[in-house]
C-alpha cells in the first residue's frame, strides 16, 4: 500500500496522497495523469483499466479497490 | 539468383506485409521474437528459400555475434535490409522510466544501429549490401502528447539513417519511410477508441492506410528504380502532415 501511494503521489506531482484524496481534485489531473496512471497499474499490477474505470473510481482508495478486485 | 533481404520485425503488421509483398523478387530472412508466428508469415509468402531468424533485439549486447553467427550458419550473403522492428508505448513523460526509454530505443534505434554495422561489414557479410530502408513514422518530424521518447527513437534513426548514407556511399543506399498511424499489432489500442479512428480518418486526406501501402514503397526504395536516391525520408502518410487546412 506504501509503494502504491508514492507512485500515486509521484504521478499527481504532490508529496503524499491520502485514502479519501479526490482524485479530480489534484491539480495534476489532466488526460495525461489517467494515461500515467493506466501504465503505472498495468506494470506495476498487471490490471488493465480505463480510463472511465479511474474516474469513478473517485479517490485514492477506491482506485486501489478496483485495482484489487481485478487481480486475478 | 534471388537475393535475401532482412526483414526485422516480420512477424506481423507492416514488417509482414514488406514480408509478403518482397518475397515475389527476394529470398526473405524473417526476423522476430516468435518462432511460431513467424513460420505463419512465411506460409503466407511466395515460394523461395526463406530462413528465420528469431531473436530478441531488446537485448543489444549480442546482436552482432549472433547476426554474424546466423549468417555464417545459413552460409548467405545479405543484399537488402528492411528495420521494421519497433515499439511504441504512449506514455507522458512523467511516467517514463530509464528502463521504458532504454527499451523503445535498444529496439527502434540501437539494433538498426548494431544490424547496420554487421550487414555492412566486409568480412562478416562479404560485402554484399545494397540497400537499406528503416521504418520511421511520421512523429520524427512532428510532436504529439505522450510520444516523446517514441518520436525521439524515430528521430534518431533518422539521423542515423542520413549519416549512414553518407559514410556507406556510394556502394550502399540509405532511406527512411515515415508511415502515419496504420493500423497494426502495435498501434490496436488506439485505434479501440472510436472516437479517435473518427478523427484520425477525417485527418488523413486520403483516408487512413494499411500496412500494404508502406510495403510499396519498401519495394520502390530498393529497388534499381531508386538507384540515386539515398539519405531521404519517404513520407507515406496519406497527406496527414501536409494538411495545414484547419
Amino acid at each position: 500500500m506504501e509503494e502504491y501511494f508514492k507512485q500515486m503521489a509521484e504521478l499527481l506531482e504532490v508529496d503524499s496522497v491520502n485514502t479519501n484524496d479526490e482524485l479530480n481534485s489534484f491539480e495534476a489531473w489532466d488526460s495525461l495523469t489517467i494515461l500515467s496512471i493506466i501504465a503505472f497499474v498495468n506494470d506495476s499490477y498487471a490490471v488493465t483499466l480505463n480510463a472511465n474505470e479511474i474516474k469513478e473510481a473517485r479517490t485514492i482508495g477506491g482506485l486501489k479497490k478496483v485495482i484489487d478486485s481485478k487481480k486475478k | 539468383m534471388r537475393p535475401y533481404v532482412l526483414i526485422t520485425g516480420a512477424s506481423s503488421g507492416i514488417g509482414k506485409a514488406i514480408a509478403i509483398k518482397l518475397s515475389q523478387n527476394y529470398n526473405i530472412i524473417l526476423h522476430g521474437r516468435n518462432q511460431s508466428r513467424l513460420q505463419q508469415v512465411r506460409e503466407l509468402c511466395f515460394e523461395g528459400d526463406h530462413i528465420i531468424w528469431e531473436k530478441e533485439l531488446g537485448e543489444v549486447d549480442n546482436i552482432e555475434d549472433n547476426l554474424a553467427s546466423f549468417i555464417k550458419a545459413n552460409n548467405i550473403m545479405i543484399e537488402y535490409y528492411v528495420h521494421s522492428a519497433g515499439i511504441m508505448k504512449m506514455l507522458p513523460l512523467k511516467a517514463q522510466k530509464i528502463e521504458s526509454i532504454q527499451e523503445v530505443f535498444n529496439i527502434n534505434v540501437y539494433s538498426a544501429m548494431l544490424i547496420t554495422k554487421t550487414l555492412s561489414s566486409k568480412k562478416l557479410n562479404g560485402g554484399m549490401l545494397k540497400s537499406i530502408v528503416f521504418i520511421s513514422s511520421n512523429i520524427s518530424q512532428r510532436g504529439a502528447k505522450a510520444f516523446q521518447v517514441y518520436a525521439a527513437s524515430k528521430g534518431a534513426l533518422d539521423s542515423f539513417m542520413r549519416s549512414m548514407a553518407i559514410e556507406l556511399a556510394p556502394k550502399i543506399r540509405v532511406n527512411s519511410i515515415l508511415p502515419g498511424a496504420i493500423y497494426t499489432d502495435m498501434t490496436h489500442h488506439i485505434f479501440e477508441d472510436i472516437n479517435f479512428t473518427t478523427k484520425m480518418a477525417t485527418n488523413y486526406p486520403l483516408g487512413l492506410g494499411n500496412p500494404d501501402n508502406i510495403a510499396d514503397g519498401v519495394v520502390f526504395l530498393l529497388s534499381d528504380q531508386a538507384k540515386w536516391i539515398t539519405g531521404q525520408q519517404l513520407v507515406i502518410d496519406g497527406g496527414r502532415t501536409t494538411d495545414i487546412s484547419e
